[in-house]
Protein backbone atom coordinates (compact mmCIF):
# COMPACT_ATOMS: atom_id res chain seq x y z
CA UNK A 1 0.00 0.00 0.00
CA UNK A 2 2.81 2.46 0.64
CA UNK A 3 4.08 1.96 -2.88
CA UNK A 4 0.61 2.91 -4.02
CA UNK A 5 0.98 6.48 -2.87
CA UNK A 6 3.13 8.01 -5.65
CA UNK A 7 1.34 5.82 -8.21
CA UNK A 8 -2.09 6.96 -7.09
CA UNK A 9 -2.17 9.97 -9.37
CA UNK A 10 -0.78 8.40 -12.53
CA UNK A 11 -2.53 5.00 -12.69
CA UNK A 12 -5.84 5.22 -14.59
CA UNK A 13 -8.71 3.64 -12.78
CA UNK A 14 -10.19 1.14 -15.20
CA UNK A 15 -12.68 -0.50 -12.95
CA UNK A 16 -16.29 0.05 -13.62
CA UNK A 17 -18.41 2.91 -14.83
CA UNK A 18 -20.55 3.69 -11.79
CA UNK A 19 -17.60 3.74 -9.45
CA UNK A 20 -15.21 5.94 -11.46
CA UNK A 21 -16.22 9.46 -10.39
CA UNK A 22 -16.42 8.46 -6.74
CA UNK A 23 -13.03 6.82 -6.63
CA UNK A 24 -11.16 9.55 -8.52
CA UNK A 25 -12.08 11.99 -5.80
CA UNK A 26 -11.48 9.40 -3.12
CA UNK A 27 -8.01 8.53 -4.36
CA UNK A 28 -6.09 11.75 -3.48
CA UNK A 29 -7.87 11.82 -0.16
CA UNK A 30 -6.92 8.23 0.48
CA UNK A 31 -3.36 8.86 -0.64
CA UNK A 32 -3.07 11.88 1.59
CA UNK A 33 -4.77 10.46 4.65
CA UNK A 34 -4.32 6.72 5.01
CA UNK A 35 -2.39 4.86 2.33
CA UNK A 36 -3.35 1.64 4.00
CA UNK A 37 -7.05 2.31 3.37
CA UNK A 38 -8.70 -0.91 2.34
CA UNK A 39 -8.47 -2.02 -1.29
CA UNK A 40 -12.22 -2.46 -1.29
CA UNK A 41 -12.66 1.34 -1.30
CA UNK A 42 -10.17 2.35 -4.03
CA UNK A 43 -9.90 -0.69 -6.34
CA UNK A 44 -6.47 -0.19 -7.86
CA UNK A 45 -4.88 -3.35 -9.21
CA UNK A 46 -1.39 -2.66 -7.93
CA UNK A 47 -0.56 -5.21 -5.30
CA UNK A 48 -3.70 -7.25 -4.72
CA UNK A 49 -3.59 -10.91 -5.77
CA UNK A 50 -6.11 -11.51 -8.51
CA UNK A 51 -8.36 -13.85 -6.56
CA UNK A 52 -8.84 -11.33 -3.74
CA UNK A 53 -9.96 -8.44 -5.91
CA UNK A 54 -13.56 -7.80 -5.03
CA UNK A 55 -14.74 -6.68 -8.45
CA UNK A 56 -17.46 -8.42 -10.36
CA UNK A 57 -15.05 -10.10 -12.77
CA UNK A 58 -14.25 -12.61 -10.07
CA UNK A 59 -16.11 -15.53 -11.63
CA UNK A 60 -14.51 -14.94 -15.02
CA UNK A 61 -11.09 -14.71 -13.40
CA UNK A 62 -11.57 -18.03 -11.63
CA UNK A 63 -12.58 -19.66 -14.91
CA UNK A 64 -9.58 -18.15 -16.67
CA UNK A 65 -7.26 -19.41 -13.96
CA UNK A 66 -8.78 -22.88 -14.26
CA UNK A 67 -8.19 -22.62 -18.03
CA UNK A 68 -4.52 -21.80 -17.40
CA UNK A 69 -4.06 -24.72 -15.01
CA UNK A 70 -5.77 -27.14 -17.40
CA UNK A 71 -3.51 -26.06 -20.23
CA UNK A 72 -0.48 -26.96 -18.17
CA UNK A 73 -2.14 -30.26 -17.24
CA UNK A 74 -2.85 -31.09 -20.89
CA UNK A 75 0.71 -30.35 -21.97
CA UNK A 76 2.13 -33.24 -19.92
CA UNK A 77 0.33 -36.19 -21.54
CA UNK A 78 0.72 -34.73 -25.04
CA UNK A 79 4.47 -34.39 -24.67
CA UNK A 80 4.74 -37.80 -23.01
CA UNK A 81 2.79 -39.45 -25.84
CA UNK A 82 4.97 -37.79 -28.48
CA UNK A 83 8.24 -38.74 -26.81
CA UNK A 84 7.15 -42.25 -25.98
CA UNK A 85 6.08 -42.94 -29.57
CA UNK A 86 9.18 -41.34 -30.98
CA UNK A 87 11.48 -43.51 -28.96
CA UNK A 88 9.64 -46.76 -29.61
CA UNK A 89 12.06 -49.03 -31.34
CA UNK A 90 12.24 -52.72 -30.72
CA UNK A 91 14.55 -55.26 -32.28
CA UNK A 92 13.84 -58.90 -31.69
CA UNK A 93 16.61 -61.20 -30.60
CA UNK A 94 15.60 -63.57 -33.39
CA UNK A 95 17.14 -63.00 -36.78
CA UNK A 96 17.72 -64.84 -40.00
CA UNK A 97 20.76 -64.51 -42.17
CA UNK A 98 19.30 -61.68 -44.22
CA UNK A 99 16.63 -60.08 -42.16
CA UNK A 100 16.44 -58.66 -38.66
CA UNK A 101 13.05 -58.32 -37.07
CA UNK A 102 12.56 -54.74 -36.03
CA UNK A 103 9.59 -52.49 -35.31
CA UNK A 104 9.72 -48.71 -35.20
CA UNK A 105 7.08 -46.04 -35.21
CA UNK A 106 7.84 -44.93 -38.76
CA UNK A 107 7.00 -48.36 -40.15
CA UNK A 108 3.38 -47.35 -39.54
CA UNK A 109 2.23 -44.08 -41.15
CA UNK A 110 -0.54 -43.82 -38.56
CA UNK A 111 2.03 -43.65 -35.77
CA UNK A 112 3.97 -41.03 -37.69
CA UNK A 113 0.86 -38.88 -37.94
CA UNK A 114 0.21 -39.55 -34.25
CA UNK A 115 3.69 -38.39 -33.27
CA UNK A 116 3.49 -35.23 -35.37
CA UNK A 117 0.01 -34.35 -34.09
CA UNK A 118 1.03 -34.79 -30.46
CA UNK A 119 4.12 -32.67 -30.98
CA UNK A 120 2.05 -29.92 -32.60
CA UNK A 121 -0.53 -29.96 -29.82
CA UNK A 122 2.16 -29.89 -27.12
CA UNK A 123 3.80 -26.92 -28.83
CA UNK A 124 0.47 -25.15 -29.22
CA UNK A 125 -0.37 -25.62 -25.52
CA UNK A 126 2.91 -24.07 -24.48
CA UNK A 127 2.47 -21.15 -26.88
CA UNK A 128 -1.10 -20.48 -25.73
CA UNK A 129 -0.08 -20.22 -22.06
CA UNK A 130 0.76 -16.47 -22.26
CA UNK A 131 -2.59 -15.76 -23.94
CA UNK A 132 -4.36 -17.64 -21.18
CA UNK A 133 -2.40 -15.66 -18.59
CA UNK A 134 -3.50 -12.43 -20.27
CA UNK A 135 -7.10 -13.61 -19.93
CA UNK A 136 -6.63 -14.06 -16.18
CA UNK A 137 -5.46 -10.48 -15.84
CA UNK A 138 -7.97 -8.94 -18.22
CA UNK A 139 -11.05 -11.16 -18.29
CA UNK A 140 -13.10 -8.84 -20.46
CA UNK A 141 -11.35 -9.51 -23.78
CA UNK A 142 -13.92 -11.56 -25.66
CA UNK A 143 -11.98 -11.71 -28.94
CA UNK A 144 -9.05 -13.49 -27.33
CA UNK A 145 -11.37 -15.99 -25.67
CA UNK A 146 -13.05 -16.70 -28.99
CA UNK A 147 -9.68 -17.17 -30.68
CA UNK A 148 -8.54 -19.57 -27.98
CA UNK A 149 -11.80 -21.49 -28.24
CA UNK A 150 -11.46 -21.96 -32.00
CA UNK A 151 -7.79 -22.94 -31.81
CA UNK A 152 -8.48 -25.37 -28.93
CA UNK A 153 -11.26 -26.95 -30.91
CA UNK A 154 -9.14 -27.39 -34.03
CA UNK A 155 -6.31 -28.89 -31.99
CA UNK A 156 -8.72 -31.21 -30.20
CA UNK A 157 -10.17 -32.42 -33.50
CA UNK A 158 -6.72 -33.05 -34.98
CA UNK A 159 -5.54 -34.85 -31.87
CA UNK A 160 -8.68 -37.00 -31.77
CA UNK A 161 -8.07 -37.97 -35.38
CA UNK A 162 -4.44 -38.90 -34.72
CA UNK A 163 -5.20 -40.76 -31.49
CA UNK A 164 -8.00 -42.80 -33.00
CA UNK A 165 -6.00 -43.72 -36.11
CA UNK A 166 -3.20 -44.91 -33.82
CA UNK A 167 -5.77 -46.72 -31.68
CA UNK A 168 -7.06 -48.57 -34.76
CA UNK A 169 -3.55 -49.75 -35.59
CA UNK A 170 -2.85 -50.69 -31.96
CA UNK A 171 -6.08 -52.69 -31.82
CA UNK A 172 -5.05 -54.49 -34.99
CA UNK A 173 -1.60 -55.16 -33.55
CA UNK A 174 -3.15 -56.64 -30.41
CA UNK A 175 -5.89 -58.70 -31.99
CA UNK A 176 -5.03 -59.17 -35.63
CA UNK A 177 -7.77 -59.89 -38.14
CA UNK A 178 -8.78 -63.34 -39.25
CA UNK A 179 -10.60 -62.33 -42.43
CA UNK A 180 -7.90 -60.12 -43.83
CA UNK A 181 -5.21 -62.53 -42.66
CA UNK A 182 -3.43 -59.90 -40.63
CA UNK A 183 -1.30 -61.37 -37.85
CA UNK A 184 -1.27 -59.81 -34.38
CA UNK A 185 2.29 -58.50 -34.10
CA UNK A 186 2.04 -57.88 -30.36
CA UNK A 187 2.78 -61.52 -29.82
CA UNK A 188 6.39 -60.86 -30.76
CA UNK A 189 6.96 -57.16 -30.22
CA UNK A 190 5.91 -56.76 -26.58
CA UNK A 191 7.76 -53.58 -25.68
CA UNK A 192 6.79 -51.74 -28.85
CA UNK A 193 3.17 -52.68 -28.32
CA UNK A 194 3.08 -51.57 -24.69
CA UNK A 195 4.72 -48.27 -25.47
CA UNK A 196 2.41 -47.34 -28.28
CA UNK A 197 -0.69 -48.44 -26.37
CA UNK A 198 0.34 -46.29 -23.40
CA UNK A 199 0.93 -43.26 -25.55
CA UNK A 200 -2.48 -43.63 -27.21
CA UNK A 201 -4.09 -43.60 -23.76
CA UNK A 202 -2.15 -40.45 -22.77
CA UNK A 203 -3.20 -38.78 -25.99
CA UNK A 204 -6.87 -39.48 -25.35
CA UNK A 205 -6.46 -37.92 -21.91
CA UNK A 206 -5.18 -34.77 -23.58
CA UNK A 207 -8.21 -34.81 -25.89
CA UNK A 208 -10.57 -34.92 -22.91
CA UNK A 209 -8.81 -31.98 -21.26
CA UNK A 210 -8.88 -29.99 -24.51
CA UNK A 211 -12.62 -30.62 -24.92
CA UNK A 212 -13.13 -29.43 -21.36
CA UNK A 213 -11.15 -26.30 -22.20
CA UNK A 214 -13.49 -25.62 -25.13
CA UNK A 215 -16.56 -25.95 -22.88
CA UNK A 216 -14.91 -23.71 -20.28
CA UNK A 217 -14.22 -21.02 -22.86
CA UNK A 218 -17.83 -21.19 -24.05
CA UNK A 219 -19.06 -20.81 -20.45
CA UNK A 220 -16.80 -17.79 -19.90
CA UNK A 221 -18.01 -16.13 -23.07
CA UNK A 222 -21.60 -16.61 -22.00
CA UNK A 223 -20.89 -15.33 -18.50
CA UNK A 224 -19.20 -12.03 -19.30
CA UNK B 1 -24.09 -1.35 -16.87
CA UNK B 2 -27.49 -2.52 -18.03
CA UNK B 3 -28.21 1.00 -19.25
CA UNK B 4 -25.12 1.15 -21.43
CA UNK B 5 -25.78 -2.32 -22.80
CA UNK B 6 -29.32 -1.43 -23.74
CA UNK B 7 -28.15 1.78 -25.34
CA UNK B 8 -25.52 -0.06 -27.35
CA UNK B 9 -28.10 -2.54 -28.52
CA UNK B 10 -30.73 -0.10 -29.68
CA UNK B 11 -28.12 1.93 -31.53
CA UNK B 12 -27.19 -1.04 -33.74
CA UNK B 13 -30.36 -3.09 -33.24
CA UNK B 14 -31.61 -3.89 -36.78
CA UNK B 15 -28.19 -4.85 -38.18
CA UNK B 16 -27.31 -6.83 -35.06
CA UNK B 17 -30.59 -8.75 -35.14
CA UNK B 18 -30.15 -9.42 -38.83
CA UNK B 19 -26.68 -10.84 -38.32
CA UNK B 20 -27.90 -13.01 -35.41
CA UNK B 21 -30.71 -14.37 -37.55
CA UNK B 22 -28.26 -15.00 -40.37
CA UNK B 23 -25.99 -16.94 -38.03
CA UNK B 24 -28.90 -19.05 -36.78
CA UNK B 25 -30.15 -19.80 -40.31
CA UNK B 26 -26.63 -20.78 -41.39
CA UNK B 27 -26.55 -23.07 -38.34
CA UNK B 28 -29.72 -24.87 -39.53
CA UNK B 29 -28.40 -25.22 -43.09
CA UNK B 30 -25.07 -26.62 -41.90
CA UNK B 31 -26.87 -29.10 -39.70
CA UNK B 32 -28.76 -30.39 -42.74
CA UNK B 33 -25.50 -30.77 -44.64
CA UNK B 34 -23.95 -32.71 -41.75
CA UNK B 35 -27.02 -34.96 -41.49
CA UNK B 36 -26.75 -35.85 -45.16
CA UNK B 37 -23.00 -36.47 -44.87
CA UNK B 38 -23.17 -38.81 -41.89
CA UNK B 39 -26.24 -40.65 -43.18
CA UNK B 40 -24.61 -41.26 -46.56
CA UNK B 41 -21.42 -42.50 -44.92
CA UNK B 42 -23.21 -44.86 -42.57
CA UNK B 43 -25.33 -46.32 -45.36
CA UNK B 44 -22.43 -46.63 -47.81
CA UNK B 45 -20.30 -48.44 -45.26
CA UNK B 46 -23.13 -50.51 -43.87
CA UNK B 47 -24.17 -52.00 -47.19
CA UNK B 48 -20.73 -53.29 -48.18
CA UNK B 49 -20.84 -56.88 -49.23
CA UNK B 50 -18.53 -58.39 -51.76
CA UNK B 51 -18.12 -62.05 -52.53
CA UNK B 52 -15.27 -63.13 -54.73
CA UNK B 53 -16.16 -65.43 -57.64
CA UNK B 54 -13.69 -68.14 -56.67
CA UNK B 55 -13.91 -70.34 -53.63
CA UNK B 56 -12.26 -73.37 -52.12
CA UNK B 57 -14.08 -76.36 -50.77
CA UNK B 58 -14.32 -74.98 -47.25
CA UNK B 59 -14.08 -71.20 -47.42
CA UNK B 60 -15.95 -68.62 -49.47
CA UNK B 61 -14.05 -65.38 -49.90
CA UNK B 62 -16.31 -62.66 -48.63
CA UNK B 63 -15.82 -59.16 -47.28
CA UNK B 64 -18.24 -57.14 -45.20
CA UNK B 65 -17.87 -54.12 -42.97
CA UNK B 66 -18.47 -56.26 -39.89
CA UNK B 67 -15.32 -58.28 -40.53
CA UNK B 68 -13.28 -55.31 -39.38
CA UNK B 69 -14.35 -54.02 -35.93
CA UNK B 70 -13.06 -50.55 -36.72
CA UNK B 71 -15.45 -50.23 -39.63
CA UNK B 72 -18.29 -51.38 -37.36
CA UNK B 73 -17.33 -48.58 -34.97
CA UNK B 74 -17.39 -46.20 -37.94
CA UNK B 75 -20.95 -47.17 -38.87
CA UNK B 76 -22.13 -46.94 -35.26
CA UNK B 77 -20.46 -43.56 -34.67
CA UNK B 78 -21.91 -42.07 -37.83
CA UNK B 79 -25.37 -43.36 -36.96
CA UNK B 80 -25.19 -41.84 -33.48
CA UNK B 81 -24.04 -38.49 -34.81
CA UNK B 82 -26.75 -38.52 -37.49
CA UNK B 83 -29.42 -39.25 -34.87
CA UNK B 84 -28.10 -36.47 -32.62
CA UNK B 85 -28.08 -33.95 -35.49
CA UNK B 86 -31.66 -34.81 -36.42
CA UNK B 87 -32.71 -34.40 -32.79
CA UNK B 88 -30.91 -31.07 -32.43
CA UNK B 89 -32.48 -29.64 -35.58
CA UNK B 90 -35.65 -28.44 -33.77
CA UNK B 91 -33.55 -26.68 -31.11
CA UNK B 92 -31.58 -24.98 -33.83
CA UNK B 93 -34.78 -23.85 -35.58
CA UNK B 94 -36.01 -22.42 -32.27
CA UNK B 95 -32.83 -20.34 -32.15
CA UNK B 96 -33.75 -18.75 -35.48
CA UNK B 97 -37.09 -17.66 -34.10
CA UNK B 98 -36.03 -16.64 -30.61
CA UNK B 99 -32.36 -15.77 -30.50
CA UNK B 100 -32.18 -14.72 -26.87
CA UNK B 101 -31.88 -18.23 -25.49
CA UNK B 102 -28.89 -18.39 -23.12
CA UNK B 103 -28.53 -21.93 -21.84
CA UNK B 104 -29.64 -23.81 -24.92
CA UNK B 105 -26.73 -22.54 -27.00
CA UNK B 106 -24.32 -23.67 -24.33
CA UNK B 107 -25.91 -27.14 -24.24
CA UNK B 108 -25.73 -27.24 -28.03
CA UNK B 109 -22.01 -26.39 -27.97
CA UNK B 110 -21.40 -29.09 -25.37
CA UNK B 111 -23.12 -31.82 -27.35
CA UNK B 112 -21.68 -30.60 -30.65
CA UNK B 113 -18.19 -30.91 -29.18
CA UNK B 114 -18.90 -34.43 -27.95
CA UNK B 115 -20.28 -35.45 -31.36
CA UNK B 116 -17.29 -33.85 -33.07
CA UNK B 117 -14.99 -36.05 -31.01
CA UNK B 118 -17.06 -39.13 -31.84
CA UNK B 119 -17.26 -38.57 -35.59
CA UNK B 120 -13.58 -37.63 -35.79
CA UNK B 121 -12.60 -40.77 -33.91
CA UNK B 122 -14.74 -42.99 -36.16
CA UNK B 123 -13.66 -41.37 -39.40
CA UNK B 124 -9.95 -41.38 -38.69
CA UNK B 125 -9.84 -44.92 -37.28
CA UNK B 126 -11.62 -46.09 -40.44
CA UNK B 127 -9.20 -44.02 -42.52
CA UNK B 128 -6.24 -45.79 -40.91
CA UNK B 129 -7.77 -49.19 -41.70
CA UNK B 130 -8.66 -48.15 -45.27
CA UNK B 131 -5.08 -46.96 -45.78
CA UNK B 132 -3.84 -50.30 -44.54
CA UNK B 133 -6.24 -52.11 -46.86
CA UNK B 134 -4.86 -50.13 -49.80
CA UNK B 135 -1.18 -50.24 -49.02
CA UNK B 136 -0.65 -53.07 -46.57
CA UNK B 137 2.34 -53.02 -44.25
CA UNK B 138 5.58 -54.71 -45.23
CA UNK B 139 7.02 -54.78 -41.72
CA UNK B 140 4.06 -56.35 -40.00
CA UNK B 141 3.44 -58.64 -42.96
CA UNK B 142 -0.08 -57.35 -43.46
CA UNK B 143 -1.23 -57.82 -47.04
CA UNK B 144 -3.17 -55.18 -48.91
CA UNK B 145 -6.62 -56.71 -49.28
CA UNK B 146 -7.66 -54.20 -51.92
CA UNK B 147 -5.85 -56.26 -54.52
CA UNK B 148 -8.63 -58.83 -54.35
CA UNK B 149 -11.64 -57.00 -52.95
CA UNK B 150 -11.66 -53.93 -55.18
CA UNK B 151 -15.35 -53.05 -55.07
CA UNK B 152 -15.41 -53.42 -51.28
CA UNK B 153 -12.33 -51.22 -51.08
CA UNK B 154 -13.82 -48.50 -53.27
CA UNK B 155 -16.99 -48.44 -51.19
CA UNK B 156 -15.19 -48.10 -47.87
CA UNK B 157 -12.87 -45.42 -49.23
CA UNK B 158 -15.74 -43.37 -50.63
CA UNK B 159 -17.80 -43.52 -47.46
CA UNK B 160 -15.04 -41.72 -45.58
CA UNK B 161 -15.65 -38.53 -47.55
CA UNK B 162 -19.11 -37.84 -46.13
CA UNK B 163 -17.86 -38.41 -42.62
CA UNK B 164 -14.92 -36.04 -42.93
CA UNK B 165 -17.18 -33.41 -44.47
CA UNK B 166 -19.53 -33.77 -41.50
CA UNK B 167 -16.55 -33.29 -39.19
CA UNK B 168 -15.63 -29.98 -40.84
CA UNK B 169 -19.26 -28.89 -40.68
CA UNK B 170 -19.41 -29.67 -36.95
CA UNK B 171 -16.33 -27.51 -36.35
CA UNK B 172 -18.10 -24.67 -38.18
CA UNK B 173 -21.25 -25.25 -36.12
CA UNK B 174 -19.38 -24.94 -32.84
CA UNK B 175 -17.70 -21.79 -34.11
CA UNK B 176 -21.08 -20.30 -35.10
CA UNK B 177 -22.59 -21.11 -31.72
CA UNK B 178 -19.62 -19.50 -29.98
CA UNK B 179 -20.02 -16.36 -32.10
CA UNK B 180 -23.72 -16.27 -31.30
CA UNK B 181 -22.90 -16.56 -27.58
CA UNK B 182 -20.37 -13.76 -27.79
CA UNK B 183 -22.73 -11.44 -29.61
CA UNK B 184 -25.68 -11.87 -27.29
Amino acid sequence: MSSGEPAAVSIPIHDHHGKAPATSSAVPAAAAAAPAAAPAVAPRKVSIPFFRRGDHHRGSRCLAFLDFILRIAAFGPALAAAISTGTSDETLSVFTEFYQFRARFDDFPAFLFFLVANAIVAGYLVLSLPFSAVLVIRPQTIGLRLLLLVCDMIMAAMLTAAASAAAAIVDLAHNGNLRANWVAICMQFHGFCQRTSGSVVASFLTVVILMFLVILAACSIRKR
Amino acid sequence: MEGSEEQGETSKAPLSRGVSKGVSILDVILRFVAIIGTLASAIAMGTTNQTLPFFTQFIRFKAQYSDLPTLTFFVVANSIVCAYLILSLPLSIVHVIRSRAKYSRLILIFFDAAMLALVTAGASAAAAIVYLAHKGNARANWLAICQQFDSFCERISGSLIGSFAAMVVLVLLIFLSAIALARR
